[in-house]
């Protein structure tokens, strides 16, 4: 069965069981808004949902209900026993049609017909409930074995609770087994078991948590559907489905996001008409993103529509009494758009089918704020609306650095982690200004926490001892907090502290790694805060560094895995910063890959093809004035060394090659790649011509990429152009053939000798780079001065 | 079960802790401290895999520091969604008092008045009975400096 048609069935089901309650409570006292409220939500919901699954019957009925009850709550019509009892029947029979649904059996349709009649004003004569029970025992056959089932959080979590236990039994098992036994026997057991409990482990821990992906994966569908039905083109992009989130939280965002996007699609984006006529684009764009910001998971939703009219929505609040005209009139632009979050207000022109009912957006702030969520919107008339969400990440598994300050251990999580600089170096020195400690690190200069200070923790390192963790938290600026020691990267579990330790402001959560000892997770937005780090200006001063750190003996060089797994190295004062980019950034264009990012795109270079990956991990390496992209596969330390290295024979990518702790590594020839990258994306409007009199192995597999990549057209003797070659290369003595010296004329000839100590005009050792390059540059221009 | 109470003593004074509200009385070895937090928050501690706040009995009734002699009895409390761990310096008894209990009218000092709920008797002896959510609130000035 379709997965959308599961979780519909599902959702009903749940929803209408905690609806009993609502539904009697309404019988009870037809004029409680409250009740009539959430019982039209459900109905609404229902519709919505019918309408993208394709489910005429329901959506009938359900539609029936809604616009009965609409009228209701917009007093056009006092809810009596009769309408009560009408729109009970229907909401019976959605139960009893979704039940079907699912067991696939037939729901006689005879009388539906007679439950909608029921529902127009003095059409209650109608007896539905004895009709609702004759069908209830149709339906009472055995409902046919589902392949999803649903189960209450707390028992996965009490399972998660348990494994948890078993992981940290068998460590401890482990350790007393490597101090006692040394038999192999029991060794291979206890392998065993541990195997088994660490993937036992793992499908737990994915029990509980899920790619959002899933959540996101109904949309294509659901905005393809909803387009064609309101005869609107839109493009969706999906961007971050790989966020990882708590499977209840996903639960609880579905509706919200569901909404969110409806409404985007039905007011947001305009019908190709009108686009057309506001100059926009026929189809609208919707863009739907996740992100983890900070120990938050934000979910954007965008359009390039119409935006919000906020003077309606205030017209509309003073009109229907929610606000008074006073205060509308003192009202920010923001909190005029706040507005869309008000009960029952809709800017819709006309109800549809779709929503437009000033359900919607009240729903999607109370489901998000109920799991301590927050909603906002942006709009820019004729230009779009943007709504975000962003909700905890509790109990998300979050990748995180530990560190230590004195005694004490504490996690960071990555993704507010730019760098990391050891203190003292010449790249990072520490230094006053008035009392508060800041550092120059390249040119930047960041304020400094010193970690251990700012906690009161006893701690024996030095300033200069410190590493320093380059922090950029989600909405705040960049600073640097100085730690004694960095540990490892980790996935960490992360559960909210007691309220005790919330309130101090500086951490994010509890977290249990492997060693069984409990540990912070910091929360850098709240360091800089409690620590009182003001916001810089964009506008720095001039770094004040001595430039001659160039001629220092050591540099600080960055140490990391290539791409094709061969350790490399490349001086840190090159790189910017080490991030990861997601694939959909990363395009083939214009004759090379290029990242887009931050309106800006650079090329992208690697020491071979991309491999396939959702996401790239790349240095941003600068010279100052340019950038390009750098893919990495992942970076392993940074280091002190001495630049001097063991020369490669031909330039390249590759500088040459040091040693590191007894390590042969490959240095990257920074200036070759910045050469390299603009040579290849500045390419002269003609390039050179180079035809190779001989065709021998050497020049085909030697020269030509040599040539090629210094930026010259490679042709052979038998090309149709050969007549347009700016000049001719010879190997050795090899003579012209007849037919090329006829085509030649004047066209100039360099001939390279296999001997190191060639001699002559023109002639060059064929394993002397600049000399040939020299030599191919300076035949050329006479030719064309000549021509 | 509703009417049992858990003897324990806390600042040198035997008082009633109400067992419905406990969890579980463990013995703690380890406490990972935790800087910045009030003087009644002692760190955390890892109950297999739940990590718990352990909270310095003694000092969020404003007795002052617990001392710390590398072992101590905790009882296990659920408050709110978090898992708390009382340090106490003895675990007595549970025990069902013959009278419910009734207010408390004797002066006592504002930490204890704080977490007092009333007293109960038990074999002739009138112990107080504390809130554990009052501990876990802790003291308003107990808060670090």
């Amino acid at each position: 069965m379709d997965d959308l048609l599961v979780d519909f069935i599902a959702e009903t089901r749940e929803t209408l069981e905690a609806l009993t309650g609502e539904i009697v409570a309404w019988e009870a006292a037809p004029a409680d808004r409250t009740r009539l409220d959430s019982i039209f939500r459900f109905v609404h919901t229902v519709k919505g949902s019918c309408g993208f699954l394709n489910l005429p019957r329901l959506e009938k009925l359900s539609h029936a209900a809604e616009d009965v009850l609409a009228d209701c709550r917009a007093d056009r019509r006092q809810p009596d026993q009769m309408l009560v009892t009408a729109v009970l029947a229907v909401i019976d029979r959605i139960a009893e049609l979704t039940n079907a649904l699912e067991s696939g059996e037939g729901v006689s349709d005879h009388d539906d017909a007679a439950l909608v009649a029921a529902l127009a004003p003095g059409g209650g004569k109608q007896q539905p409930e004895t009709d609702v029970a004759a069908t209830v025992v149709q339906t009472s056959t055995p409902r046919s074995a589902s392949r999803s089932i649903r189960l209450p959080i707390d028992l996965l979590d009490r399972m998660m609770a348990g494994v948890s236990d078993m992981v940290l039994a068998r460590n401890d098992l482990s350790r007393r087994l490597r101090e006692t036994s040394s038999d192999p026997a029991v060794e291979g057991a206890f392998e065993r078991l541990s195997l088994c409990i660490g993937e036992m482990r793992d499908s737990i821990t994915r029990t509980r948590m899920a790619r959002i992906e899933n959540l996101f994966s109904a949309l294509p569908r659901m905005v393809r559907d909803l387009a064609n039905e309101l005869g609107k083109h839109v493009i969706l992009e999906i961007d971050g489905g790989d966020v990882e989130l708590d499977r209840e939280m996903i639960e609880m965002i579905r509706d919200p996001l569901t909404h969110i996007v409806r409404n985007a699609i039905d007011h947001g984006i305009e019908p190709p008409a009108e686009r057309a006529a506001r100059g926009k684009p026929l189809s609208g764009k919707l863009r739907v993103s996740a992100r983890q910001a900070g120990n938050q998971i934000a979910i954007e939703v965008s359009d390039d529509g119409g935006g919000i009219d906020s003077d309606r929505i205030v017209e509309k609040a003073v009109a229907s009494g929610v606000l008074s005209a006073e205060k509308a009139a003192a009202m920010s632009a923001h909190g005029r758009l706040q507005l869309i979050f008000a009960a029952g207000l809709s800017t819709a022109q006309k109800i549809t089918s779709i929503s437009g009912r000033g359900v919607g957006m009240d729903v999607v702030r109370a489901n998000v704020e109920r799991i301590g969520g927050v909603v906002d919107v942006e709009s820019r008339l004729g230009q779009g609306v943007r709504l975000s969400m962003k909700v905890p990440l509790t109990l998300t598994i979050i990748p995180a650095l530990t560190i230590s300050a004195g005694q004490h251990q504490f996690a960071i999580p990555r993704s507010a982690i730019e760098e990391l600089v050891r203190a003292g170096s010449e790249s990072a020195q520490l230094g006053e200004l008035g009392g508060a400690k800041i550092v120059n690190i390249r040119g930047r200069r960041l304020p400094v926490v010193m970690l251990a200070s700012f906690l009161k923790i006893d701690s024996q390192c030095t300033e200069n001892q410190t590493t320093l963790v380059v922090l950029k938290p989600a909405g705040g600026d960049q600073y640097a907090l100085a730690v004694d020691a960095i540990h490892d990267h980790e996935e960490l579990v992360v559960r909210p502290a007691a309220p005790a330790l919330m309130a101090v402001g500086v951490y994010a959560g509890t977290t249990l790694p492997d060693n069984s000892h409990p540990m912070l997770l910091l929360d850098p937005a709240g360091i800089a805060a409690v620590a009182g780090i003001s916001r810089q200006s964009d506008e720095q001063e001039e770094a004040d560094q001595p430039q001659d750190a160039l001629l220092d003996e050591h540099v600080q060089t960055l140490l990391f895995h290539d791409l094709d797994g061969v350790e490399r190295a490349i001086p840190l004062g090159l790189v910017e910063r080490i991030e990861e980019v997601s694939a959909s950034l990363v395009s083939f264009v214009a004759g090379r890959m290029r990242l887009t990012q931050e309106d800006r795109i650079v090329p992208l270079m690697s020491c071979g093809d991309l491999p396939q990956s959702e996401k790239y991990r790349v240095l941003r390496v600068t010279d100052g004035e340019v950038g390009i992209a750098y893919a990495i596969s992942d970076v392993i330390d940074i280091i002190s060394m001495d630049p001097m290295c063991e020369r490669a024979l031909e330039p390249g990518l590759i500088a040459g090659v040091a040693l590191v702790e007894g390590r042969p590594v490959e240095i990257i020839d920074g200036y070759w790649l910045f050469a390299h990258a603009h040579q290849e994306s500045a390419a002269p409007a003609r390039a050179l011509v180079c035809l190779l009199a001989s065709d021998d192995p050497w020049s085909k597999r030697v020269l030509a990429p040599l040539l090629r990549s210094g930026g010259y057209r490679v042709i052979t003797a038998d090309a149709e152009e050969a007549g347009q070659a700016d000049v001719i290369i010879m190997c050795d003595d090899k003579p012209l053939s007849d037919d090329l010296a006829a085509n030649a004329g004047s066209t100039p000839v360099v001939h390279l000798s296999s001997r190191v100590d060639a001699q002559g005009e023109d002639v060059v050792y064929r394993y002397d780079r600049d000399r040939l390059f020299e030599t191919l540059r300076t035949t050329a221009e006479r030719r064309r001065a000549s021509r | 079960m509703n009417n049992l109470y858990l003897l324990v003593t806390i600042a040198g004074n035997r008082v009633a802790l109400p067992a419905v509200t406990i969890e579980s009385v463990v013995e703690i070895d380890d406490i990972e401290r935790v800087p910045l937090v009030a003087n009644h928050i002692a760190g955390l501690f890892a109950l297999r895999s739940r990590v718990l706040t352990v909270i310095d009995s003694q000092a969020a009734v404003g007795q002052g520091a617990f001392t710390w002699t590398g072992y101590a009895q905790a009882v296990i409390v659920n408050c709110e969604g978090h898992g708390y761990a009382l340090l106490v310096e003895n675990v007595d008894d549970v025990v069902e008092p013959e009278a419910p209990i009734t207010p408390c009218r004797a002066a006592m000092s504002p930490g204890w008045e704080r977490v007092a709920q009333g007293t109960i008797e038990i074999g002739g002896a009138v112990l107080l009975v504390v809130d554990p959510a009052a501990l876990v609130a802790g003291t308003t000035d107990a808060m670090a400096a």
